[in-house]
């Protein structure tokens, strides 16, 4: 073991960790510790986009959620005009919270300390005593809750808190083109089956992104039990076909299994292929219909999973697709929110089927999300000891792997789909995060 | 629920019932458990969220926890059976304390809906601080030639925001 002086500062930590991400080197530190968490908190989570909500949790004028960015409470509301906001769930007049609730519907937002009322856009419209205590001093239209921008793509609504970052198509870089396999069932789109399943769990959070970012590796071990059982239509051996793609200098990432003999877009219903054939562009189609098992997370911390999962034994079974998103509550500590999409053109029958499969598989008493919860937990305990203070884990597969010149998607895609190019890069976006280079 | 009220012997049956059911879980005979269990049963745990006051409801009519039928349960027990359970390895301590039971005439003749409160404690490994789960239970038995079977389980938990890093369990 090697050890370094105590004095070491947090940024010539963040310098040596950018440093040793290219040569395939990632500190355990940083899964389990208050300072990299604080310094999360200050430059990582203050300028990114972050995922608020799906627009099919608030389809009314007046629906809300109430959600996080970092340890900023926001409400999430769509207005009387049909237009979403996220504000501060803080009164203006001396913070008391706004919404206690995590959803519902109102026209207004009404402090239950002074009273001060405002419409869920989230401008000031009510003051009590205005005329006798504020003799004409306070100005409604400058104390209205503090807003955060948004903007959305395809029903995925994200908020930032710098309103000097670029916009999010930009920050999205061409991963839109990956997540339209999620979002573009039929033409009709996809909308939250309910809402978010929702636990705490002594994990961090980035243990989660990571592994969504196509962590195929763990598969065959973590998820024996599917394999062996054969409920999950795939083999041991086979399963690291497939491709790894990342957005060189963004941190999204991507992992695309393939399965041999497994039939195009098997899973889905007839109709729906049909209608993602036409939503889909060529390029999308001739990626997606090879793909069995799509895992993918938005960086920093929002995730995707698209998988068959069968009762029948040998039997393709059905898709479902789990959203996810894992908001950092402390150190080695997360909250997590995780929905099942469903297609919104589908039958009930469909639907209700694919969220059954989702439940089985991947709510919070789901057979493959127990697993690796279990595995999360213990690394990030693993993480805390000080004796790994200042201990690399290895991410050197695929160190020289060559991009795919025949892949028609955008990113940089790699095979075999087992590979931590993903993560290299997503280590290196965090990292310029942190060494406040974004 | 029908007008009769439930007479002392078969209430106190079907009490005896739901605690035999909690100990084979406790006990993990999932084998036996499943026995107990009918062939059309359906096991639920509604999604609770946190709502205003007024709000029409607070459990989810479209999310689960737990949203399963004779061949899913079947899968997890099936599951706990192989060496890859990773979830339940070392296995969780479980102790389902069943209370307040009330029987009432169900929908069928054969059938009864039984009100109950039930608290799981869990542990897990080595870790001094369990997990604790509340749950208002509504459930249907059935009797049958070969006794009393679970035909139906409607869980739901006290806490919109489970303080546990997975369910392996059963409710
Ligand atoms: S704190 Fe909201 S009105 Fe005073
Ligand atoms: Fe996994």
């Amino acid at each position: 073991m090697n050890t370094k002086p105590e004095s070491q500062s947090l940024a010539a930590w963040v310098e040596e960790t950018r440093e040793g991400i290219d040569s395939g080197r990632f500190p355990v530190r940083a899964f389990n510790d208050q300072a990299v968490y604080d310094l999360e908190q200050e430059r990582l989570f203050s300028k990114t986009w972050c995922f608020l909500a799906h627009e099919s949790e608030i389809p009314h004028p007046g629906d809300y959620v109430t959600r996080y960015i970092g340890n900023n409470n926001l409400i999430v509301a769509r207005d009387e005009h049909g237009e979403i906001h996220a504000n501060l769930n803080m009164c203006r007049h001396r913070g008391n919270v706004m919404c206690k609730a995590e959803m519902g519907n109102a026209s207004h937002f009404r402090c239950s300390y002074h009273g001060w009322t405002y419409k869920n856009s989230g401008e000031l419209v009510g003051v009590p005593y205005m005329k006798e205590g504020y003799e004409g001093r306070l100005k409604r239209k400058d104390w209205g809750l503090v807003g955060v921008r948004v903007d959305s793509y395809e029903g995925l609504v994200f908020g930032c808190l710098d309103p000097e970052a670029p916009p999010l198509d930009e920050y999205l870089g061409g991963f839109q083109f990956y997540l339209d396999l999620y979002l573009k069932h039929g033409l009709g789109g996809v909308e939250v089956h309910g809402p978010p399943d929702h636990w705490i769990a002594d994990t961090d959070w980035k243990i989660c992104t990571e592994n969504f970012a196509g962590d195929g590796y763990h598969t065959p071990v973590a998820h024996q039990w599917g394999f062996h059982l054969g409920y999950f239509p795939s083999s041991g051996s086979t399963h690291s076909q497939g491709w790894a793609v990342s957005i060189p200098g963004k941190g999204h990432g991507i992992g695309l299994g393939h399965g041999p003999n497994f039939p195009p877009f098997g899973g889905f219903p007839d109709d729906l292929v049909a209608e993602m054939k036409q939503s889909l562009s060529p390029e999308q189609v001739e990626v997606f219909s090879r793909t069995r098992t799509a895992v993918g997370s938005v960086f920093p911390n929002l995730s995707f999973l698209m998988q068959p999962f069968s009762l029948e034994p040998g039997e393709i079974g059905v898709r479902f697709v789990t959203m996810r998103l894992y908001h950092p509550v402390g150190p080695g500590r997360m909250e997590m929110y995780s929905w099942c999409l469903v297609p919104k053109n589908a039958s009930q029958e469909y639907k209700k089927e694919a969220y059954r499969a989702y439940t089985l598989a991947f709510g919070q008493a789901g057979t493959f999300e127990q697993d690796d919860f279990e595995n999360w937990t213990k690394v990030t305990q693993a993480a805390g000891m000080t004796m790994v203070r200042d201990v690399d884990f290895p991410y050197i597969m695929g160190m020289d792997s060559a991009p795919d010149p025949e892949f028609p998607g955008p990113g940089h895609a790699v095979v075999p789909y087992v590979n931590d190019t993903n993560f290299r890069n997503l280590w290196s976006r965090w990292a310029d995060y942190l060494a406040g280079e974004v | 629920m029908g007008e009769q009220p439930v007479d002392r012997d078969t209430a106190s049956e079907i009490q005896e019932f739901m605690f035999r059911e909690a100990l084979a879980l406790d006990e993990r005979r999932f084998r036996d458990w499943l026995a107990m269990l009918t062939d059309d049963i359906r096991y639920e745990a509604p999604l609770r969220v946190i709502r205003e006051g007024l709000a029409v409801w607070d459990l989810s009519p479209t999310s689960r926890i737990f949203d399963d039928d004779r061949q899913t349960l079947e899968v997890r027990i099936q599951r706990l059976e192989t060496d890859f359970a990773w979830a339940e390895q070392p296995p969780s301590q479980t102790r389902h304390f069943v209370t307040n039971v009330l029987a009432d005439p169900g929908d069928n003749p054969d059938e009864y809906e039984v009100r109950s409160n039930c608290l799981i404690y869990r542990s897990r490994g080595t870790s001094p601080t369990p997990s604790l789960y509340s749950l208002s239970r509504k459930d249907v038995v059935r009797r049958t030639e070969d006794g009393w079977r679970l035909a139906r389980r409607w869980a739901a938990f006290d806490q919109a925001l489970i303080n546990a890093h997975n369910l392996s369990i059963l409710i």
